[in-house]
């Protein structure tokens, strides 16, 4: 279908609108986005496996401390016993 | 929560950051996805130390026969499958951009470790094919020891003897002088961040369901 591939559209070279500028104008951005954008964008990579490994923590966090809970109601309805 | 979690958290944490930051060698063909060492392979590890795990649990359960081994195996069995799986997805994902195919039947490594997988998926199938627990217990400890007897053989020994793309093929092991010696540096340490992670998820199961069990035992 596709005989070479600059035949296809090409939506990654070129902005595909004025309003979807990817990293045009970083210059004027703060220090941080500036360092996010660096370095091939690894550290947006790094940003989005830190967001998952921590909502994966908090929730193992958060079952472990519930079960924790229940824990402690056996043990004083046992007592109660 | 006991203080060797927030240690395994704050462990994870760093080796996840540090993994990504380190400069690493330019290695042909892997380039970047050399990282993939520091979560690829520590799956298959710590799959090996549950069912290891889980193989003593059995031995104790038929030892004394008291139903909290037969739990403890369940539960060490169920985490290293979950890892087990995990390793294999992100096997494939690997080898789609490195050998170019997501699966290849001509490559030993990944098709005995899925069937590894199978052998423990259907530990699972056995355990629900019956409802008294003792007689559940005594099979499925019999079963597990001899399944997680076919794993070295599986994973280690067979794929070894035969040629493979996989690295730890053709009777070489699979850290060779091919792997540069900065990634060690994380390898260990993710290594055991990820069995205290898989030890965290086994307590938490394993209280998990002994709750359960002391709560319908009281209905």
């Amino acid at each position: 279908m596709q005989e070479t591939a600059s035949s296809a559209v090409d939506t990654l070279t070129k902005s595909y609108s004025e309003r979807w500028d990817g990293l045009e104008g970083i210059e004027q951005s703060s220090g941080f986005v500036q360092m996010m954008a660096s370095n091939d964008l690894i550290f947006v990579v790094l940003g989005v496996s830190l967001i998952i490994w921590f909502v994966l923590l908090f929730y193992l966090i958060k079952v472990d401390r519930n079960v924790s809970k229940l824990e402690e109601l056996i043990k004083n309805s046992s007592d109660e016993a | 929560m006991k203080p060797w979690k927030y240690i395994v958290a704050v462990w994870m944490t760093v080796v996840i950051t540090a993994g990504f930051l380190i400069r690493i060698p330019e290695i042909p063909i892997l380039e970047q996805s050399a990282r993939n060492l520091f979560l690829h392979v520590p799956m298959w590890f710590t799959m090996m130390v549950a069912f290891i795990m889980a193989f003593y649990y059995s031995l104790r359960y038929l030892n004394d026969e008291h139903l909290d081994w037969d739990l403890k195996a369940e539960t060490a069995t169920a985490v290293g499958l979950l890892f087990g799986i995990c390793g294999l997805l992100t096997g494939s994902l690997w080898a789609k951009f490195t050998w170019g195919t997501w699966w290849t039947f001509s490559e030993p490594r990944m098709n005995l470790s899925a069937l590894a997988m199978l052998i423990f998926v259907a530990y699972f199938i056995l355990r629900s094919a019956f409802n008294d627990r003792e007689k559940r217990a005594k099979i499925s400890a019999i079963y597990n020891i001899f399944g997680v007897t076919t794993i070295p053989f599986l994973l280690y020994i067979i794929p070894r003897q035969l040629p493979s793309l996989h690295p730890g093929a053709d009777g070489n092991p699979a850290f060779s002088d091919m792997t540069a010696p900065e990634l060690r540096l994380i390898f260990y340490p993710a290594v055991i961040g990820f069995i205290g992670l898989a030890i965290w998820m086994m307590d938490v199961v394993k209280r998990y369901k002994t709750v359960q069990l002391q709560l319908s035992g009281k209905q």
